[in-house]
């Protein structure tokens, strides 16, 4: 920033005084900082679209919840809501896309649509960006309750179990395989900055339906 | 007095200096590498080593013919299950053909597997039969309800028995599982489907899938012995000279020996054959008589990387141009005709001039491969018009942009300057798909005299808004043609389908990057070619059916009009009138249902189709469930595998009685009545090849076995042998990175880099220059 300052300063003094080699240099420097700003500032929008689109997204979803009309979260918005997954203990929450196509992932979790919807029968499979909606996957442990709230309203607790790290495309998980379960799957290592081919995953059992379902979101009733 | 002063004072301000660039240039070269080796980071995790291929691995998606695949040692791929034979026998009559297809495989290792046999079809079929033997046990396919069929054989898995499940995974493409596969037990599958044959001017054609899936990248085999201390021998390897065995073979003349195939024709043409071609294997053709003839494949010819396709004429001008033939099941007449529309002369020869209005979507939901696919696509399709048609794009995300303010000249700067647009856009945003089809249907200005206006639409369909876009294309199509083009792995079909039966156009699945360039070809053969339009069917006097398919397409030229119809009672009279335009000239043909000539499949293919219609009709009927409801009724009354319905195998042989041991030779005198899976047991069809190539084939055809033994994962029990079946089937995962850190931390390392460059730069503005100036003067004194 302060490099900023200091060369197309608005000093005409100091810019005449400099030779046509040192313009070049400064232009060069002027570049440089220029491109780290835009790079900076790229990588803080998409947080706060990551941030911002899901309160957005928590919004229309408590709407839909209430009964109301498919409101879409923006008015170009290209997705579907599918359901609210809740960790309590570390009291984090994030509302799930429809599909991990094209740019639902920078929204939100993405539910694999070709993987059962989460309560039913088989492996549901929810998958987030490790830096922005899953970052706090690895903080869950096993025995955490995580709460999953449908748009029909149905909601349901599930219990985490270990944490594994896998290849994507050897997964080990199986979309049909018995029992109800829910897999949450992030990028792994936590903290690389590349894409990478492993993922986190966590898989969880489902341990009970709520009942009644609440309509009033946000709070969880032990 | 003062110069001591000022001496000291320049050498510490100098020594200053030095430091300071000491430091910056130190800071300088810190950035430097630090960015350097973000880069080499960078660019060493994007060459990530792609999953361990193997020879011999193959993928259920790629397979281009029957063959059974038992889940490998590398997660996520399998092998082909060894297969000893393979008998084709297609019946064609007239119009319909019926295949049957029975292969033979064998479980070469020591445990147990569960199987899954891949199949693909041609579009159009409908699967109804499935027989098979595991071991010494003969199971029938019964149709039964998705889930039903499911729970069937899941309960008769775990029981141990031998089962089989037939689920249509997609319109063509059916896979089998075989639960309980025993050590070293056999597995007979026949499967039998309906299909229509192909007509194209005045040549009918058909074609069987037989081309041999892609092998993965062979890695040699490593092996250690493992030497017992006490004894000095080696524990006992199954397989011995493991490292002299060699991949699979992949030639395809190799592959006919380890792999035969027998196939017969036999050719009911019901029309005077003039010849019988085959594209790409030898045959042999035996004239039975005038309308019949008989082909089987010559031995040794069969090439693996290409399907078979058998093509044949008519005697000249006993080409048929029309065609009524009926099957009754059930108290039902089913109804198959075809009419071959005339050629109108004037459209023969002269080229057509056209007006195309390309839509592209660039939403969102587009991002990734979708959007590269779409733009190739459009991007071919513009290079392929003439300089006389004319043409615009529009592309839409929940805003669009009409690139020529009017339909333009298809001249090569246009065209290049269009394929310039549609490269350079980006998926973002939502998809408001109405304007864009508006202004491609009103604002484009009159279509000029003669000229065909078409509207080529890309997209993945991912609306909201069918009914309204339905609207649309119906009341504002005019004299267009609306072609569907869709896009990505799991585009919206039901919507592009019916978008394009709207508009009278066709619709274009393109699934993958590879098949843009074939797909788009079939569109363009269409696009440039005259169309027969305006067809409809009636029956007239007492009849009355139920017509597939409904509305009729449009032609193009050479097809025929084919349709099918189901009709109340067994006898049903009247007339089936169709009427049409070829061109501007009207045509009408008449036929008496009385007069038509019997057939046998008719009344699958009718279901086939209509299960089509149903599925194509899925955005008109609110309720998703009824629609299913609808397709099952169809499907389990003509015993056909459709999305809703699959074929469960159940035991059909009484059980061994105990004590009895059956042998894998003493199986096929133990076939129930009816069944013929003879042709590929007795002789292996080799004879013709000379004692040294038979004795080779033997070698390769034990290699192989134990090639294929030692990479399955065979479990000791059948109920192991089920789990490892079920985790093969595993979910693939996305990326879950984005590049925000990446960016970030890239972006404050360049600022930095800025900055400590910058203030090298005016500090050595205001000092160094001076000092080095200072210096080079004291030097110079």
């Amino acid at each position: 920033m302060a490099a900023d300052d200091d060369l197309p300063g608005p000093r005409p003094s100091f810019l005449a005084r400099l030779s046509a080699f040192e313009t070049i240099v400064v232009a060069i420097i002027a570049l440089i900082a220029l491109a780290g700003l835009m790079l900076v500032g790229k990588g803080f929008y998409m947080k706060a679209k990551a941030e911002v689109s899901q309160v957005l997204l928590k919004k229309s979803f408590d709407a839909q919840l209430h009964g109301e009309a498919d409101g879409k979260p923006w008015p170009w918005a290209d997705f579907e809501t599918t359901a609210e997954i809740m960790a309590p203990r570390i009291n984090r929450s994030a509302i799930v896309l429809k599909g991990a196509s094209g740019q639902a992932l920078a929204f939100g979790p993405a539910w694999l649509a070709n993987t059962p919807l989460p309560g039913e029968e088989g492996t549901s499979v929810i998958a987030a960006h490790r830096d922005t909606h899953f970052r706090w996957l690895k903080d869950v442990s096993p025995g955490d309750l995580l709460v999953l709230t449908r748009k029909d309203g149905r909601r349901f607790l599930f219990r985490a179990g270990e944490g594994r790290v896998a290849r994507w495309d050897e997964s080990g998980i199986n979309a049909s395989a018995s029992g109800h379960k829910l897999a949450l799957a992030t990028c792994f290592p936590f903290d690389a900055i590349e894409p990478g081919p492993m993922r986190y995953i966590v898989t969880a059992e489902l341990v009970g339906e709520q009942h009644p379902v609440p309509l009033t979101t946000g709070s969880i009733a032990k | 007095m003062f110069l001591d002063d000022e001496i000291a004072e320049s050498r510490t301000r100098q020594n200053e200096a030095r430091w300071g660039m000491y430091l910056a240039l130190a800071a300088l070269a810190a950035c430097i590498v630090m960015i350097l080796g973000l880069m080499t980071q960078a660019s060493a995790q994007t060459v990530n080593p792609p999953p361990q291929q193997m020879a011999g691995y193959v993928r259920p998606n790629d397979m281009g013919t029957g063959a059974l695949l038992f889940p490998s040692k590398e997660p996520g791929y399998f092998v082909e299950a060894p297969r000893l034979a393979t008998d084709v026998e297609i019946d064609v009559n007239g119009p319909i053909m019926r295949t049957r297809v029975t292969q033979r495989f064998q479980n070469p290792s020591k445990g147990w597997v569960e199987g899954t046999y891949v199949f693909p079809l041609p579009d159009d079929s409908a699967v109804d039969t499935l027989k098979m033997q595991i071991g010494d046990r003969f199971i029938e396919g019964q149709i039964k309800p998705r889930q039903a069929a499911k729970e069937i054989y899941e309960q008769a898995k775990a029981e141990g028995k031998k089962a089989a499940l037939l689920e249509q995974q997609r319109p063509n493409l059916f896979t089998n599982q075989v639960a309980n596969i025993g050590p070293g037990e056999t597995v007979v599958v026949q499967i039998e489907y309906q299909s229509g044959v192909r007509q194209s001017n005045d040549a009918f054609t058909f074609r069987f899938p037989m081309v041999v899936a892609p092998r993965y990248n062979p890695q040699p085999i490593v092996q250690t012995v493992d030497l017992d201390s006490r004894s000095g021998y080696a524990v006992s390897d199954p397989v011995p000279n493991r490292e002299k065995i060699e991949p699979p073979v992949l030639d395809p003349r190799e592959n006919a020996k380890v792999n035969p195939v027998t196939l017969t024709v036999n050719l009911k043409a019901g029309f005077p054959i003039a010849e019988v071609t085959s594209a790409f294997h030898e045959i042999d053709t035996a004239t039975i008589d005038q309308l019949t003839r008989k082909i089987t494949l010559k031995a040794g010819s069969v090439p693996a990387d290409r399907d078979f396709e058998l093509s044949w004429k008519a005697v000249e001008g006993k080409s048929p141009y029309a065609g009524l033939f009926r099957e009754t099941v059930g108290g039902k007449t089913y109804l198959l005709s075809f009419v071959t529309p005339p050629v109108a002369a004037t459209e023969t020869d002269k080229p057509v001039k056209r007006e195309v209005v390309f839509v592209i979507d660039n939403s969102g939901s587009m991002a990734g491969p979708s959007m590269e696919q779409a733009k190739e696509s459009l991007a071919l399709a513009i290079s392929r018009l003439k300089p006389e048609d004319r043409f615009n794009v529009i592309r839409f995300d929940d805003t669009m942009t009409v690139h020529f303010p009017a339909l333009v000249e298809a001249t090569p700067d246009k065209r290049e300057n269009a394929i310039a647009f549609v490269r350079g856009l980006t998926a973002d945003g939502g998809t408001e798909m109405l304007p864009a089809l508006e202004a491609a249907l009103r604002t484009q200005g009159p279509v000029a005299a003669g000229a065909l206006r078409q509207v080529v639409f890309l997209t993945d369909g991912a609306i909201g808004n069918e009914g309204q876009l339905f609207q649309e294309i119906q009341t504002n199509r005019g004299d267009a043609r609306v072609f569907t083009v869709g896009i990505g792995s799991a585009p919206n079909s039901h919507f592009m389908t019916k978008a394009a039966e709207y508009g009278r156009g066709t619709f274009t699945l393109i699934g993958s990057e590879s098949q843009v360039a074939a797909r788009m070809g079939e569109l363009f053969t269409k696009l440039e070619s005259p169309v027969m339009t305006d067809i409809s069917a009636t029956f007239e006097g007492a009849a009355k059916g139920d017509i597939t398919p409904n509305p009729m397409p449009d032609l193009y030229r050479g097809e025929p009009v084919v349709l099918t119809a189901e009709l109340n009672g067994t006898a049903p009279e009247g007339k089936l009138r169709i009427v049409g335009k070829a061109g501007d000239q009207p045509f009408r043909v008449e036929m008496d249902i009385a007069k038509a000539a019997t057939g046998e499949g008719i009344a699958k293919l009718w279901a086939r189709r209509k299960i089509d219609d149903l599925e194509a009709s899925a955005s008109a009927i609110a309720d998703p469930a009824s629609l299913d409801r609808q397709i099952e009724t169809v499907a389990l009354a003509h015993h056909l595998v459709s999305r809703v319905t699959s074929l469960v195998a159940v035991d059909a042989t009484p059980s061994r009685p105990a004590g009895e041991n059956l042998t894998a030779t003493d199986m096929p005198l133990n076939l129930p009545a009816g069944w013929d899976f003879g042709k590929v047991f007795g002789e292996k069809p080799d004879a013709n090849g000379t004692v040294d190539e038979r004795e080779a084939s033997v070698e390769s055809q034990t290699k192989l076995v134990m090639v294929t033994a030692d990479r399955m994962l065979a479990a000791p029990t059948a109920r192991a042998a089920g789990l490892i079946a079920e985790a093969n089937n595993q979910v693939n995962l996305p990326q879950t990175a984005t590049e925000a850190d990446k960016q970030i931390l890239i972006g404050l390392m360049l600022l930095a880099f800025a900055l400590v460059a910058g203030s090298t730069f005016v500090f050595w503005r205001g000092q160094i220059a001076a000092l080095v100036i200072a210096g080079v003067r004291r030097h110079g004194r």
